[in-house]
């Protein structure tokens, strides 16, 4: 008996675990065959489209350029919400800190246009993440010490640094400053960034940041001295340096990979990361264990504002160099359910934002390969959102587990008759 | 005596466990008939399936000579079955009365008729020997009496079979007594009633007929009048019991904890301790007998800092610690068992490691510079788990996947493994089966023979008799007395929980002196 009770807490464990990978992959392969039949009703073959598809995300230098660029941000957004989420401060505010992020590094780019790249590039990451981490400082001392539920604290901030980016960006009196109570207010101050407007463009939109700051490729690493003496001769090499796409793939990508691997680190090797996690599980016990909750939560809050506005200076850096309304649609939102789908943890969010920016990449080759419009990857998405949450709730192939919701719910149902039967009047 | 209600072979089982098998059962009618067994010896279940909570595998019901299928807890209530739940389910804004017609139609539909009720309430009442105000709302009665209404409402419902499920574990000496009285004048107008308990004196004192389950299974169907309490109990757990723990006598060292004065506030911002005074020593236990829900959690909660005290003091080795933070009270090796392992003892969702480390995560060797140093805390973790026995496959597992005893000996390793001086220990033992139970009190008199003083809170009276060098009782807030635990008279400390008597501190002078042994 004994025995075959361990087997069982071994198995159980066991299942508890591998249902972690295979929720999400479920939920994705079960969006795209429902896709598929889309797809197919609107008269195209769905292998056809998921191939262009599929070519368009990894098919090419090029597409792999194109896929590591936009799965760049969603790498910060989604371990910003994933790591918010696991201390109990669920972050939907990662698109204002975003917004917040890029236009500090815009700023700063703006501001010291002279300095060289080795300064300004780090001065400006450090703006964003500073700026993202500032924009969730509100919501974060609400939250942990009046209680007030930053579900709608960080929401609401979201359209006040939209609409702040918005203003900034429509602003034509460039060199003059912002007067409040007869003062000038300082230029430095975030009140007073006008000065990031575009006044040569009669589109709203920021000047084009100076090349010092554009995130370094990997080609123009490659191309330096220590590269040059150790391969320079070999026609891989020589080859690699002429593949154009090698231009657009920037430090970026790798620098989210290094934050994975960071807040893994935090998250499961540290006591900030233990103290975060034991909050998250129950503030309660984690109080009873002598952690101090609500500073705890407060920490916890800052670093997941701080890697949302990471993700707004790697955009700006790394790929756009200037600021447009809408300069990035949703990365921040979106930032859920890549958290969501990676199960809440630093590797699955890298994975999921692969398959997220992979989905970006390949829509415009699907559209004009097999004329299946862009916004079938907009249903895959959503669909393997709603699965992947509901698989979280409903575990699927397991004979065990489904019969312990079969009981689970029987239970239930003869509870809700108990007690139907004091609500049941007439 | 005519039969009532007949079970043959019941067997239900949840995945992986065997809740209930082949049991037989026949109550008679006008009989008490109780249902003794450990915690999870499958008491509930099995009436939860009688109640059509559950739906018994396979197995027959029988009511009144002929087979019943019971879909849900309606079919029950309309065959003539009640149940009072642990916990009441009862809408306290209510009154009695509107509580009691609940989900019955009214005579005079779509309009009330709760002055008709409340007469036929009244009459009841009467009848029974049930002593309840129809129009006084729960939230203003005493326990007992709120489950007095439950009784009511289950007669109201032309119940003949009552099935009370551990009705003692809320109630005051006094209260149990009354509810038995009610209960005997019950079965006189011919209501039989299945009693669930594991409280061998209440069996003997109420019951006519004892039917024992272990395991899920009947172990025996007795008459009281041929057995008795020690044969029951073997009966219970399948072995002789010694929950006698054996404890050296042992002299009282310096004082550890100097309670003064202390007062503090309930959650709902009434006073729940008042002026409380006393002190502990090393090698001592202090055991707070009382009622549940008298102050003693709120006593326990304001000694570890999780809770502010309102006025007065707490020393501990001579540091004012009053209003610490939780951390700063660990840091003066202060250990504290809370009284709900599973909502603030563990993190459940938390691996046995990470639930170890709770107390000592922050400091070296544990941690350096805020880095988990893993090779020490792996090592730290599976001696804990021998040393507290701990069953469980590795200590990778999620504390979840525990059973509850042993998840209490989590609790006590992460609490105990740090040679605390103080422990405060809250309702330790509750929910565990007797064998974990015995585990945990040895620790903890190990822990105080070991030079650790202990403040024992406990509402099982019997715990604290075992266990205490002194006992305090709390009523209401307040210590009603403080008398040596050896040869401590059972019923003045019931009188004392009852609050009807107070002694005041009759241990005072034997704290004083250290040079008398105290025996």
């Amino acid at each position: 008996m004994k025995t075959e009770s361990k087997l069982r807490t071994i198995w159980r464990e066991y299942l508890e675990r591998s249902f972690t990978i295979t929720i999400p992959v479920l939920a994705i392969l079960s969006a795209f065959a429902i896709s598929g039949l889309i797809i197919l009703a609107w008269g195209s073959s769905p292998f056809a489209a998921y191939g262009a598809l599929f070519s368009g995300a990894f098919g090419s230098p090029a597409a792999i350029a194109t896929t590591l660029q936009r799965m760049t941000p969603l790498i910060f957004t989604g371990l910003a919400v994933a790591y918010g989420y696991r201390g109990g401060f669920f972050n939907i505010g990662a698109e204002g800190q975003l917004y917040m992020g890029a236009i500090a590094s815009v700023w700063c780019a703006i501001t010291f246009p002279t300095l060289p790249s080795i300064v300004l590039i780090p001065l400006c990451v450090l703006a964003s993440a500073f700026m993202g981490m500032m924009w969730v400082l509100l919501p974060a001392y609400l939250k942990s010490r009046r209680g007030i539920n930053e579900v709608l604290t960080t929401l609401l901030m979201n359209y006040i640094a939209i609409q702040y980016f918005e203003w900034l960006v429509r602003v034509d009196h460039i060199q003059e400053g912002i007067t409040l109570f007869g003062g000038e207010i300082p230029k430095w101050t975030f009140i007073n960034w006008i000065g990031i407007k575009d006044a040569t463009q009669p589109h709203p939109k920021t000047a084009l940041l100076v090349e010092t700051s554009f995130m370094p490729s990997l080609k123009s690493l490659f191309e330096g001295k220590l590269f040059t003496s150790l391969f320079g001769g070999t026609a891989f090499y020589q080859e690699l340096l002429s593949t154009p796409a090698f231009g657009r793939i920037t430090l970026a990508p790798f620098l989210g990979l290094l934050a994975v691997i960071l807040i893994y680190f935090i998250m499961f090797k540290t006591t900030t990361g233990y103290r975060s996690r034991a909050v998250g599980i129950n503030p309660e016990a984690a109080r009873f264990m002598g952690i101090n909750v609500k500073n705890t939560l407060f920490t916890t809050a800052l670093i997941s504002g701080t890697l949302a506005g990471l993700a707004g200076g790697m955009e700006v850096l790394g790929t756009q160099h200037r600021m447009i309304p809408n300069f990035l649609v949703n990365a921040g939102f979106d930032g859920i359910p890549v958290a969501l789908i990676g199960q809440l943890h630093p590797v699955g969010a890298f994975l999921s934002a692969t398959f997220f920016g992979a989905l970006r990449a390949g829509a415009n080759k699907m559209q004009v390969i097999t004329s299946v419009p862009v916004a079938v990857v907009y249903i895959i998405q959503s669909l393997a959102i709603v699965f992947a949450i509901s698989g979280t709730t409903v575990d699927i192939g397991s004979t065990l587990k489904k019969k312990r919701i079969a009981r689970e719910t029987d239970e239930k149902k003869k509870l809700m008759a108990v007690e139907g039967e004091v609500s049941n009047a007439s | 005596m005519t039969e009532l209600l007949r079970l043959e072979k019941i067997r239900k089982t949840f995945p992986g466990v065997l809740a209930n098998d082949n049991v037989d059962l026949v109550i008679e009618q006008g009989e008490i008939h109780a249902l003794l067994g450990e915690n999870g010896a499958g008491k509930t279940t099995l009436m939860n399936c009688v109640y059509g909570v559950y739906r018994p595998d396979s197995g027959k019901i029988i009511w009144k000579g002929k087979e019943v299928t019971i879909h849900q807890a309606r079919d029950a209530i309309a065959l003539g079955i009640g149940m009072v739940h642990q916990h009441f389910k009862l809408v306290p804004p209510l009154t009695v009365a509107e509580n009691v017609v609940l989900g019955l139609p009214s005579k005079r539909e779509p309009f009330l008729d709760l002055v008709a009720v409340e007469k036929e309430i009244l009459e009841t009442t009467k009848r029974y020997g049930l002593d309840v105000d129809p129009k006084a709302q729960i939230w203003q009665l005493p326990v007992g009496v709120q489950q007095r209404v439950e009784i009511l409402k289950a007669l109201y419902r032309q119940a003949e079979l009552l099935i009370l499920d551990e009705p003692t574990a809320v109630l005051t000496p006094g209260e149990v007594e009354e509810l038995f009285e009610v209960l005997r004048s019950l079965t006189k107008q011919g209501l039989s009633i299945i009693f669930i308990t594991h409280k061998l004196e209440e069996v003997m004192d109420v019951c006519d007929r004892v039917t024992v389950l272990r395991d899920g299974c009947v172990v025996h169907t007795v008459n009281k009048t041929e057995t008795n309490t020690r044969e029951l109990a073997r009966m219970m757990v399948g072995r002789e019991v010694f929950l006698k723990v054996d404890k050296p006598d042992l002299i009282p060292g310096e004082v550890v904890l100097e309670v003064q004065d202390l007062s503090a506030l309930d959650n709902r911002g009434l006073p729940a301790v008042k002026n409380v005074s006393f002190t502990i020593r090393r090698n001592e236990i202090l055991g707070v007998a009382g009622v549940d829900g008298n102050g003693q959690t709120e006593l326990a909660d304001v000694i570890a800092g999780m809770r502010k005290a309102t006025s007065g003091k707490v020393v501990i080795r001579g540091s004012d610690v009053t209003n610490l933070s939780p951390l700063d009270i660990i840091k003066k090796s202060v250990a504290y068992i809370p009284p709900d392992r599973q909502h603030t003892g563990l993190l459940l969702d938390f691996t046995l490691t990470e639930n170890l480390i709770g107390k000592s995560y922050y400091r070296p060797p544990f941690s350096k510079h805020g880095v988990f140093q893993k090779k020490v805390i792996n090592e730290f973790s599976s001696k804990a788990i021998r040393d507290y026995d701990v069953r469980t496959p590795g200590p990778e597992l999620k504390a979840k996947l525990l059973s509850g005893g042993n998840q209490q000996k989590v609790v006590l390793a992460r609490e105990l493994s740090g040679q605390p001086d103080l422990v405060i220990a809250s309702q330790p033992t509750r929910g565990l089966d007797i064998g974990a139970t015995e585990y945990v009190r040895t620790r903890m008199v190990e822990a105080r023979n070991r030079g650790a003083a202990l403040l024992l809170i406990s509402t099982e009276l019997e715990e604290v008799l075992s266990l205490s060098d002194r006992i305090a009782v709390m009523y209401e807030g307040e210590i009603m007395g403080i008398v040596p635990g050896k040869d401590a008279d059972i019923h003045e400390i019931g009188e004392m929980m009852a609050g009807v008597r107070r002694v005041g501190d009759r241990t005072a002078n034997a704290g004083k002196t250290e040079v008398v042994k105290v025996s």
